[in-house]
């Protein structure tokens, strides 16, 4: 709560990004961590809540407050249209369903010149509560944390309850899944529905926080990048997801400002570090999978194992 | 003790926060600065690097010539990797840590995306890699502007050629050949609506993806229409030399066409032969030619980069950009006021009829943009694009 006093717009900015990331991932945990549904259009029901979002602030003047769940709800239903497909095809093939709806919305964003308003896409007024515009990163921060927290919060719960466990028992095993009585076809399209629900929300919080929205912010590489956030994080962990997201958005900074130090000592050599940096960050991720493929999460559940039992070895 | 050991951390950032920005607060005084944000990295790398080398090389060049009186200009810039969230950090993070009166920008993106900020927060004067006519828009984008025309400027300055080398004969039959992204279809509105007024038929319009290998299909379109000139947008490089080989095997007389980015040297390295007749407007001179700026260029290389024997179009819109801002600057001094954002956009609005040494035509600055260019050809035994047309001004 006391972070936006001590950072700077920069940091601030990042720590926004990393919010709007971190409920995004959480949607495709949701399904991909926990339901075993692999996905690579997570960014087009980011995209579609984004829009929807847009459009309801723009057109019919909604409040913040509406236009998000509008944007989670919109994305929430084209998520269900494509989740139909998952009832027939898994694994390999699912992914290759979910990138056709990609390429899809995607055109669609583009082209449906008079609601998406085409390549120029729509420019959003800030948010605002009681009068305050939602402006700055300081404020936007406030309202980007409170809904970090409600769904991580709503996220943690879902596995403790009845829906929530038959995602898991549908990634473990469909087979016996169904045999235990689950309607298969009903818990994989509520995954789909409650994953693109987030993907939703994280498009319309986003809106909010660049008050701009383009087809060029929802490319087949963000889809990528959510998958590399829940890999990394650990697939099928909440706090993972969120650690995932960080490292996602502060790493390649942090890489950056590596660089930028160096260039003190070597003036002439930044086009040479400069790519250096993206080929250290592949390094990074190839590494984490290798030696710790339950991701970041994992890690911390062994670090605080360690220092619960030290000094006795674990 | 996991906590005590984070505490210590987030100290040490603070005070190394602390530090950097007070470190920056005792630098002030005459110094003048400009904060980039360059695509070095990633899909634009191309250009990036070349943009960058060529503001930075002018900002070395204005401070060693002292252009700026009494004033030291610093150049701060970052790599954005061509990513619009990175580069709107980028922009906030040397906004915060250096606060400079200046800023550049990667892409029409970040442009966009800053503008809100921009506007009401930030105000500095802003450039940046486009040319997209959106950032010209002076009610929308007050602080940014354009280093030269437009791309619907630049369709302008083709259709007012081709309308002149038709005098007296048929209606000339044009194709807009054009991606399907931003990029493509920026110009394409205007430019219907000024063929029509020049009195050119349309004769077809071709979409494509930005990465489309197979063109037969565009080309026989092209062959069905048989335009006199195909101008293309959207694209650097591909599928352009793979359309004109086409063209060429099935036949058509057309004559090809770019804007600034599909008119480099290299184009003509990559086609070859079937460089001959490929025609395309730029807004500012090559590095070859022999106007009196260029030539202080290509001396100012000579000395500093000795190894760098040729600059490509990316290099002198950089190096153009820099001129701007000195101007800008040197207005603002000139009139006795502060060097703020507010003072450098109103002196650029003011630019009017500017001699830039022939590296472009005279620059009058008009909604935030300076519609100029020439046409040029393409010579393959030279190796070199030639100019055919003066510099032909648009509104």
């Amino acid at each position: 709560m006391i972070f936006p006093f001590v950072a700077g717009d920069y940091l601030l900015y990042l720590a926004n990004l990393t919010g709007v990331l971190i409920i995004g991932a959480l949607g495709l945990n949701i399904l991909t961590g926990f339901t075993g549904q692999i996905s690579l259009g997570h960014a087009a029901f980011v995209g579609v809540g984004a829009y929807a979002a847009a459009v309801g602030a723009t057109r019919f003047g909604l409040p913040f407050f509406l236009a998000i769940p509008m944007g989670g709800a919109v994305a929430c239903a084209a998520g269900t249209v494509v989740g139909v497909p998952s009832l027939r095809v898994k694994g390999l093939y699912l992914a290759i369903a979910t990138l056709a709806a990609q390429v899809i919305f995607e055109w669609i964003f583009s082209n449906w010149d008079s609601v998406t308003g085409g390549i120029r896409g729509i420019n959003v007024p800030p948010a605002s509560l009681f009068g305050v515009a939602l402006n700055t990163d300081f404020r936007i921060y406030y309202l980007i944390f409170a809904m970090v927290a409600m769904f991580t919060y709503f996220a943690r719960n879902l596995f403790r309850t009845r829906v929530g466990r038959a995602f898991i028992a549908i990634r473990d095993r469909d087979i016996s899944a169904e045999l235990m009585g689950i309607n298969l076809f009903r818990y994989k399209i509520l995954s789909f529905m409650v994953s693109s629900f987030y993907a939703g929300v994280a498009g319309g919080v986003w809106v909010y926080f660049t008050k701009v929205v383009t087809p060029e912010y929802f490319p087949l590489s963000l889809s990528i990048q959510f998958l590399a956030i829940i890999v990394v994080g650990g697939l099928g962990s909440i706090q993972g997801t969120i650690f995932g997201a960080i490292f996602m958005t502060l790493v390649p900074e942090l890489l950056k400002a590596g660089t930028e130090s160096a260039r003190a000592v070597f003036p002439d050599a930044m086009s040479y570090l400069f790519p250096m940096r993206d080929i250290l960050f592949g390094a990074m991720i190839v590494g984490f999978l290798v030696f710790e493929p339950h991701g970041l999460a994992e890690m911390w559940h062994r670090t605080k194992r360690y220092f619960a039992l030290w000094p006795f070895k674990n | 003790m996991g906590r005590m050991r984070g505490k210590g951390i987030f100290m040490g950032l603070l005070a190394v926060c602390v530090l950097l920005t007070a470190g920056a607060a005792f630098a002030a005084g005459d110094e003048i600065k400009i904060g980039a944000c360059q695509p070095i990295t990633g899909r634009f790398a191309f250009a990036g690097v070349n943009i960058n080398a060529g503001l930075q090389d002018y900002i070395n060049y204005a401070n060693e010539m002292k252009l700026v009186k009494g004033k030291k200009l610093v150049y701060i810039y970052e790599d954005t990797g061509y990513d619009t969230d990175k580069a709107v950090a980028t922009f906030k993070k040397i906004m915060a840590k250096d606060n400079p009166v200046i800023m550049y920008g990667e892409s029409t993106g970040q442009g966009k995306a800053i503008a809100p900020e921009l506007n009401s927060r930030y105000k500095v004067l802003y450039g940046s890699t486009s040319f997209s006519s959106e950032l010209a828009d002076p009610k929308n984008h007050p602080y940014s502007f354009v280093s030269g025309p437009t791309y619907s400027d630049m369709f302008g300055i083709l259709l007012e050629y081709i309308s002149k080398q038709a005098k007296g004969k048929a209606r000339p039959k044009v194709a807009f050949f054009y991606s399907d992204t931003e990029f493509g279809k920026d110009p394409i509105p205007y430019a219907r609506k000024r063929a029509k007024e020049l009195g050119i038929d349309v004769a077809a319009e071709v979409v494509t993806k930005v990465g489309a290998v197979d063109v037969t299909t565009e080309v026989l379109t092209l062959k069905k229409a048989q335009p006199d000139y195909c101008i293309f947008q959207g694209y650097v490089l591909a599928p352009i030399p793979e359309v004109v080989r086409a063209a060429k095997d099935f036949g058509l007389k057309t004559t090809f066409m770019g804007v600034f980015w599909s008119v480099d040297k290299s184009i003509i390295d990559k086609l070859g032969a079937d460089a001959e007749g490929y025609m395309g407007v730029n807004p500012y001179a090559y590095y070859y030619e022999n106007a009196p700026g260029i030539t202080a260029m290509r001396k100012y290389n000579e000395r500093v980069h000795p190894n760098e024997k040729y600059r490509p179009n990316s290099y002198i819109q950089g190096w153009f950009t820099g001129m701007v801002f000195v101007e800008a600057i040197n207005k603002v001094l000139a009139a006795k006021k502060p060097v703020t954002g507010d003072n450098l956009k109103d002196a650029l609005a003011k630019i009017r009829n500017w001699d830039t040494g022939g590296i472009s035509g005279r620059v009058t600055f008009v909604d935030n943009k300076a519609a100029v260019g020439r046409v040029y050809r393409a010579n393959v035994k030279k190796g070199i694009f030639e100019p055919v047309s003066d510099w032909i001004y648009v509104k």
